[in-house]
């Protein structure tokens, strides 16, 4: 037997690569290219690259300034709706979080934590006042069954945002059920009403150990028993060593009461799975007809359309005084929130994705791969899927559309991670859990990450130096920018509420030093 | 016992050493002083008293009064 070079596990450096030599990248709308070679695909698209990178912009935003903009947003009441003077005003704190980037007209990618604990279920009343504590678990394979105190019946269901009763006028039901809070993560981590909310780390003084939690997806809600059906895929445990273990093998604790977990959007492409239109990238040629759609790129598909008094409005600026409309245009209702919650939306069968000046495509959708045989509408983390829509013919010669690549499959909160949120989560100390998909090389696998690290870092320093030149501006940042074609689309997914809740004189702002400041006041940071 | 609408948890705070060794990757960037660092935050604490309405009763009545097509302000 040959002797191997290297150590006991051999040399990587040694291994032959291979070679995709003379062959030609190819190029697309969305891609800018790559060779025809679907390892090197799966490896770019991998959750782990996310993951990784995400870890080195963590590390990175510790050296620096990080760009933060902390918020606290007042939520809208009905109208006439009145608040005695003096009373703690009902809102929900988060951070909104600058990422520096070349990739983006402004220089910069805006992403958007909605902080653990906004809704709490201690504030949730039953019959005769009872708080909804957690009064009893049940489970099997697939789901934890949990029943809410507060004698919840067909006459006294489960209370508005868990359940929007139906509005039936002359008979006939005109707004379906809404459950708008399905979807969400609940977390097991307030011990008695009004009390703090534990960590990871809180010790009980009774028997001088951790806690510990769970948080899990809520999946459906029985408004009348007042039971909450949440998921074990994906659930994380914090264990009373203050390890975070998934999926949670624990039960959720009766007696506590739920609240609602950290909640993270981005306005990346990654995120957002869109391509930007950017005239800073066309050539002098093209730029006398920027706005433009190839042929090429009108897909079917959805998209949203911000107006102003009934006008389109693109700005990527306003005053914070604006309230500005989300118009939401979709080939059928599946791939749309329904009208009944953003009211300018439209369904028409032609709808494209492209809008011009904006959104170029969404570009192939990375998914997840395989259905779970034991778990129904699960998926296992792998290889990935590229999707895009599919479409049959008629026997007339025309086709239909028949399904639209436009959704990623749900995991821990509904949405899937891009790596500015892996690193918010770093940020956190939430130790993602390494994703699955690790990728796979002809070559060395350490090459290829040391590679990874080297360019994430290379790009997070050009974009620092691109950012450090050009400067933001006070119009730049939120919540100045909020009302952005691509921005309102993540607030709303952020808050979980229709856009029409999201009013830009709600939001009161917190500069370097702490001190909150209104924009719609307009009020400024101290310098 | 946290205050009303206090974030809970300091999430980094970086040590002298920390501060002292940290560089940019291989980049000639510089870096001195304590870098303003805010921190995406663990848990907010809403503790609301009999009177006032609370987040999730607010989302609650935004939501219901939509629903009957009252867009709440």
């Amino acid at each position: 037997m040959a002797k191997k070079s290297g150590s006991s596990f051999g040399n990587f450096s040694e291994l032959k690569k291979f070679q995709t030599k003379g062959v030609q990248p190819i190029r697309t709308e969305f891609s800018k290219g790559s060779v025809p070679d679907s390892i090197y695909s799966s490896n770019r698209e991998a959750a782990w690259s996310r993951w990784r990178r995400g870890y080195e912009i963590y590390s990175n935003s510790t050296v620096g300034e990080v760009y933060s903009y902390p918020f606290n947003y007042r939520v809208p009441l009905p109208p006439g709706t009145v608040l005695p003077p003096g009373v703690n005003p009902p809102q929900i704190p988060g951070i909104f979080q600058g990422f520096p980037t070349n990739n983006k007209e402004f220089g910069m990618h805006w992403s958007g934590v909605r902080v653990a604990g906004s809704l709490r279920f201690d504030n949730l009343r039953g019959a005769g006042g009872i708080p909804a504590a957690i009064k009893s678990v049940t489970e099997d394979e697939n789901y934890w069954y949990i029943s809410l105190e507060g004698g919840w019946n067909a006459q006294n269901p489960l209370p508005p945002p868990l359940f929007i009763p139906p509005v039936i006028i002359g008979g006939k039901e005109i707004i379906p059920k809404q459950y708008p809070i399905n979807g969400e993560i609940l977390e097991d981590r307030v011990i008695t009403v009004g009390g703090d909310v534990i960590t990871s780390d809180t010790i009980d003084p009774t028997t001088q150990k951790r806690y510990g939690y769970l948080q899990a997806v809520l999946v459906s809600t029985d408004e009348i028993n007042g039971v909450l059906t949440l998921q074990k895929q994906g659930s994380v445990e914090s264990t009373p060593d203050a390890v975070f273990r998934t999926p949670a093998v624990d039960d959720f604790h009766v007696g506590r009461y739920l609240i609602t977990g950290t909640r993270y959007c981005c306005s990346c492409q990654d995120f957002t799975r869109r391509d930007y239109s950017y005239m800073m990238n066309l050539g002098k040629g093209n730029q006398k007809v920027f706005p433009r759609t190839r042929p090429a790129v009108i897909k079917p598909g959805r998209k949203e359309i911000m107006t102003l008094n009934g006008k389109v409005n693109n700005n990527a600026m306003t005053s914070a005084t604006v309230n500005r409309g989300m118009e939401v245009i979709a080939p059928s209702p599946e791939y749309d929130i329904p009208p009944t919650v953003t009211p300018n939306s439209s369904i028409d069968s032609k709808a494209l994705r492209d809008n011009p000046g904006v959104f170029r495509d969404f570009g192939k959708t990375y998914t997840r791969n395989t259905p779970l045989p034991s778990l129904q509408g699960g998926v296992a983390e792998g290889p990935p899927n590229y999707e895009d829509y599919s479409t049959k013919q008629n026997p007339d010669g025309s086709y239909t559309l028949e399904s639209l690549g436009d959704f990623w499959t749900p995991l821990l909160d509904e949405l899937r991670y891009c790596k500015h949120i892996y690193a918010m989560k770093f940020m956190e100390k939430v130790f993602p859990p390494e994703p699955s998909d690790y990728p796979v090389e002809t070559g060395s696998i350490t090459q290829w990450e040391k590679n990874l690290v080297d360019k994430q870092n290379k790009d997070n320093e050009e974009a620092a130096y691109k950012l450090s030149r050009q400067g933001l501006s006070r119009m730049d940042v939120p919540p100045y920018n909020c009302q952005a074609p691509m921005m309102m689309p993540m607030m709303q997914k952020l808050f979980n509420v229709p856009s029409t809740f999201v009013l830009m004189s709600g939001f009161t702002m917190y500069d370097k030093n702490g001190k909150p400041y209104d924009p719609a006041k307009n009020e400024f940071p101290g310098t | 016992m946290a205050d009303f609408n206090e974030i809970v948890d300091g999430t980094f705070v970086l040590s002298e050493e920390q501060i002292a060794i940290r560089k940019y990757g291989f980049s000639p960037i510089k870096a001195s002083g304590t870098p303003t660092v805010y921190h995406p935050g663990d848990v907010v604490n809403l503790p609301y008293t009999t009177g006032e309405i609370s987040t999730i009763e607010a989302i609650g009545l935004a939501w219901n009064a939509f629903a009957s097509g009252i867009t709440p302000e």
